[in-house]
């Protein structure tokens, strides 16, 4: 009998692949991993010293898989330079959800990078974003523009982390200054949400005149499409809005300025 | 603490079950007259036949299924075909690419509603008994252990943010075939008959991305294999 135990046991242990589910949780993937620290390393190859860049900016995916299907055949027809995800792969941070989010992305024709979201947190979530797209604090130059993307997930913390990472925003302002004029920042969670560290909105927002030529910032997470002013001071934050809404935002940076698109699909 | 109440009670009810099915059975065979017994001794019986109710009947060993790479445990069959049963598992999830493996308990209750003889006329006392049932339907709740999971949602989010959902207990239902050999009286040891089963099931997490998108099924299913090894 005991024979049959190890014989029966082996072919369990060696057959899991694929076809048995180890649990929700396992942070156990197949395909791609490591994508953000590729997929910036292409984006920075391409576009070092483009005049003009075409930047879809798309948000909140959870389980809208398809419009986020819908979604990715439309800023495919546009012709943008790359993606920025700004959060929330996935509803309930699974790790099957988080291969269904990366396999409808990697249909893009443009590279992409992706955020990471308050959802994404759930259970292992940000273990298995740490594995599929990398840091949660990153940042690539493209066009002489930085872009600089922020986790600002401080509740999934307990506020007990340094989220925002002050001490990133400090080495951005300054790392690889020779190469960009112009500052682009980018966060799941917008300051004053549920979300951010809300006791310290004012000291980011003086820690982000720091940042050479900030040109605006960019948000996901609240599924809406607002533009405000949300300090009174003239720097815009862009909501984008989630996929159930079917819309995104598109921004042309040029030289002068930029122009922004809002899509709906 | 309803989720712990609730084991706590599906536990207890369906440890309770063998207990009535014995009693149902116990009289027939108390034919031969019984010699007068003191009340004392007559408590002791009854005490003694209701706690061997919870004697497991078998062991169980199984892989995945929501619940880990492999899962092990005891269980207790019961009903008048064996048609109830119980198990309690303990499983191990691997490390993987996460920061630790984790430990899993599962409780888990089958329904096996018809048992077919594949050798009615073959030698049972010499070359055993074949047995298949067709049906085998489960419903488990899993456990996961470890920081990184809540059984209902930390006060640090807005209130009923995540109330549809526990990180740490998962809901599963699968169903599957069994097939068992039951061994000749003679050459029984520890065991009276083994049964290998295989089953197909989800997740309520999985179940409800069903509902919100557009998933292949295939996408949510799960092969799981194991074998039962019964005692009692």
């Amino acid at each position: 009998m005991k024979k049959y135990v190890l014989i029966l046991t082996t072919c369990m242990l060696s057959a899991c692949d694929g076809l048995f589910d180890i649990h929700p949780y396992d942070v156990k993937f197949s395909g791609e991993t490591g994508i953000n620290k590729k997929q910036m390393a292409v984006i920075e190859s391409h576009f070092k010293n483009s005049d003009t860049l075409r930047v879809a900016f798309i948000s909140d995916t959870h389980l809208w898989l398809s419009d986020a299907r819908d979604q990715v055949a439309d800023v495919n027809k546009r012709n943008v330079d790359f993606v920025v995800h700004c959060g929330d792969l996935t509803d309930t941070a699974t790790a099957k959800e988080y291969e269904w989010s990366r396999d409808i992305l990697q249909g893009l024709k443009a590279p992409f990078v992706a955020l990471i979201g308050n959802h994404d947190y759930l259970g292992t979530g940000d273990q298995s974003y740490g594995v599929m797209y990398g840091d949660k604090d990153f940042s690539f130059i493209a066009g002489r523009v930085k872009f600089v993307c922020l986790n600002t997930n401080a509740t999934e913390y307990d506020y007990l982390a340094a989220v925002p990472n002050f001490d990133f925003m400090e080495e951005e302002m300054v790392k690889d200054s020779a190469q960009f004029d112009r500052t682009i920042l980018v966060m799941h969670a917008p300051p004053y949400s549920d979300q951010f560290n809300n006791n310290v909105c004012k000291a980011f927002r003086r820690y982000l005149d720091y940042f050479p030529g900030l040109m605006f910032c960019v948000y996901g997470h609240n599924h809406d499409d607002v533009v405000e002013d949300i300090y009174n001071d003239g720097l815009l934050f862009y909501s984008i809005d989630c996929a159930q809404h079917r819309k995104y935002r598109i921004f042309t940076i040029t030289p002068d300025g930029y122009e922004m698109e809002h899509i709906t699909y | 603490m309803k989720w712990n109440i609730l084991l706590i009670s599906i536990a207890l009810q369906l440890c309770a079950l063998p207990a009535l099915a014995n009693d149902n059975e116990s009289p027939s065979t108390e034919t031969a007259p019984a010699p007068e017994l003191s009340a004392y001794e007559k408590h002791v019986q009854r005490m003694t036949s209701k706690w061997a109710s919870l004697i497991p009947t078998h062991m169980v060993i199984q892989n995945a299924g929501n619940m880990g790479i492999v899962s092990a445990g005891i269980g207790w069959s019961y009903g008048k075909r064996h048609q109830w049963e119980c198990d309690l598992m303990f499983g191990y999830i691997p490390m993987h690419d996460s920061n630790r493996g984790k430990l899993t308990s599962t409780i888990k209750a089958n329904y096996m509603p018809w048992n077919i003889c594949l050798n009615p006329n073959g030698d049972w006392n010499k070359k055993g008994r074949w047995n298949f049932e067709p049906l085998s339907a489960s419903l488990y709740i899993n456990t996961v252990y470890g920081h990184e999971f809540w059984r209902s949602q930390p006060g640090r989010y807005p209130d009923k943010y995540y109330d549809f959902m526990s990180t740490k207990f998962r809901l599963n239902a699968a169903i599957g075939q069994r097939l068992t050999y039951v061994i000749p009286q003679s050459k029984r040891q520890h065991h009276n008959r083994v049964t290998l089963f295989y089953e197909v099931g989800t997740c309520d997490l999985y179940v409800r991305s069903m509902f919100q998108t557009s998933i292949p099924l295939k996408d949510i299913l799960g092969l799981s294999i194991g074998a039962k090894f019964y005692m009692l």
